[in-house]
């Protein structure tokens, strides 16, 4: 069994520029799935290449989603049609830098594996990036480390 | 018996009702960048600061945020410095009337909701969030106007129309004015927005709060002019719209403020806030106390 953060990361991997504007990022975002694996978030990095934060789809449709969606619920004779392009083309001014998460939980290339899964548990994380000393060395889907640390069992 | 105080709208409800229980919270040590993107992301306008043990210690709102763009404070320092405290809370039992009440004594926009000081934060209750149920009761309503419109017969209950809840005193500024003016004035006037309007008094766009908020974390200088960050959209509605329809075109257009016009679009004559909204204290009819007491009798 691969027991270290650096065994189970994955070393290809794109990242997002801060002044990207939110458009260009969800270009990224298909762009990156279309090579084979579906990408749900990305690292966001400087111009010496630093992470800086980390931009998920979950980050984005936060900030799509409409204000006041818990009244729309009593408002059964109102055309909801034209809304998320509305609200497409009000996010056209907003950047990755703008929504992105920065505090981001990193782990290093030694870290072990079973500490990877309890951080991603306890933090609700399903990607980590792993840094040696403040350098980009990888990150961590959790479906590899699921697939990895549960082999023997599908096996 | 019911007094007649019990009988408000208002009065009725309870803050438990109302509030909103996604409670965004950063430790004390955070720096402002943090706040301020998660102010943009989850579209709220104040976040709860906490200390190392996650009690509450203060607010910071987008006022606190463009106190420190005005004074140049830079945008990676800790929260605790721009904080104001300690936060006002309220109880989930308290009447939405007495809630409202004390959010105007104390001049605040927001209560954090708990149990007592030894319970942890339960939801928060802010104006937006009381129009939001007032809507919902006022939609449920058996007299709404919702249900009048289904029938023929003419509504003879008197509804409230813009121009009756809105803010005369419309404040606007010119669209080559430096960010630090409108700061200035938003900040003399108590305003979340100031209407952009071109040098032949044409609304052009609006600059609020979030968009000084954005300018703020990407390091624009304040000395650019007002167009430069504007949301280059003014919405609006008619003067003699009813209330209900504004909240409407308030909740789906996704702002807080609508720009009142009277004879054409050109001509802004008000300001309706969801805080206007709320202050009716009850739903867009004007006879909603009386109609229950009759609703009650029968």
């Amino acid at each position: 069994m691969k027991t270290l953060a650096k065994e189970v990361m994955s070393t290809d991997f794109e990242t997002l520029r801060p002044d990207l504007p939110l458009s260009e990022a969800v270009r990224s975002f298909r762009r990156a799935s279309a090579k084979g694996r579906k990408i749900f978030g990305m690292m966001v990095t400087d111009e010496q290449n630093r992470l800086i934060g980390m931009l998920s789809m979950y980050d984005i449709l936060l900030f799509m989603r409409p204000k006041h969606i818990h009244i729309w619920g009593h408002m059964d004779d109102i055309d909801v049609e034209g809304i998320m392009e509305v609200a497409c083309e009000r996010a056209r001014s907003v950047r990755v830098g703008d929504i992105m998460t920065t505090e981001v939980v990193t782990v290093s290339p030694d870290t072990h594996v079973l500490r990877v899964m309890d951080l991603m548990i306890k933090k609700h994380i399903r990607r980590l990036p792993v840094l040696d000393q403040g350098e980009i060395r990888g990150i961590i889907y959790i479906s590899d480390l699921f697939y990895e640390l549960l082999e023997s069992l599908s096996r | 018996m019911e007094t007649q105080r019990e009988r408000d709208t208002l009065s009725r409800l309870r803050v438990g009702h109302a509030m909103r229980r996604q409670v965004i919270q950063r430790v004390e040590k955070t720096p402002i960048v943090s706040a301020v993107n998660a102010m943009i992301k989850y579209k709220v306008s104040a976040v709860l600061v906490t200390n190392p043990e996650g009690k509450p210690a203060g607010v910071v709102s987008k006022t606190d945020i463009m106190g420190a763009y005005y004074a140049g404070i830079p945008v990676d320092t800790p929260l605790e410095h721009i904080m104001n405290g300690p936060p006002l809370f309220c109880h989930p039992k308290m009447s939405l009337s007495q809630a409202l009440e004390t959010m105007r004594a104390k001049s605040v926009y927001r209560l954090f909701v708990r149990e007592d000081e030894h319970d942890s934060v339960q939801g928060l209750l802010a104006y937006p969030d009381i129009v939001g149920l007032l809507y919902r009761v006022c939609r449920n309503c058996p007299i709404s106007l919702r249900h009048k419109r289904r029938q023929e017969s003419p509504d003879n209950v008197a509804r409230y129309r813009v121009f009756e809840v809105m803010t005369s005193e419309v404040k606007a500024l010119e669209d080559h004015t430096p960010l630090y003016v409108v700061m200035e004035t938003l900040s003399a006037y108590r305003f979340g927005a100031l209407l952009v309007i071109d040098g032949s008094g044409v609304p052009r766009g609006v600059l609020s709060k979030t968009d000084l908020a954005l300018a703020y974390r990407r390091g624009v200088s304040p000395e650019v002019p007002a167009r430069e960050v504007m949301t280059p959209s003014v919405v609006g509605c008619p003067a003699d719209a009813l209330l209900e329809d504004a909240i409407r075109r308030m909740i789906f257009t996704d702002v807080h403020r609508l720009f009142v016009y009277g004879e054409s679009p050109e001509r802004v004559v008000g300001v309706l806030s969801l805080s206007d909204a709320a202050r009716v204290r009850s739903g867009s009819c004007h006879a909603c106390v009386s109609s229950r007491i009759r609703l009650e009798a029968v």
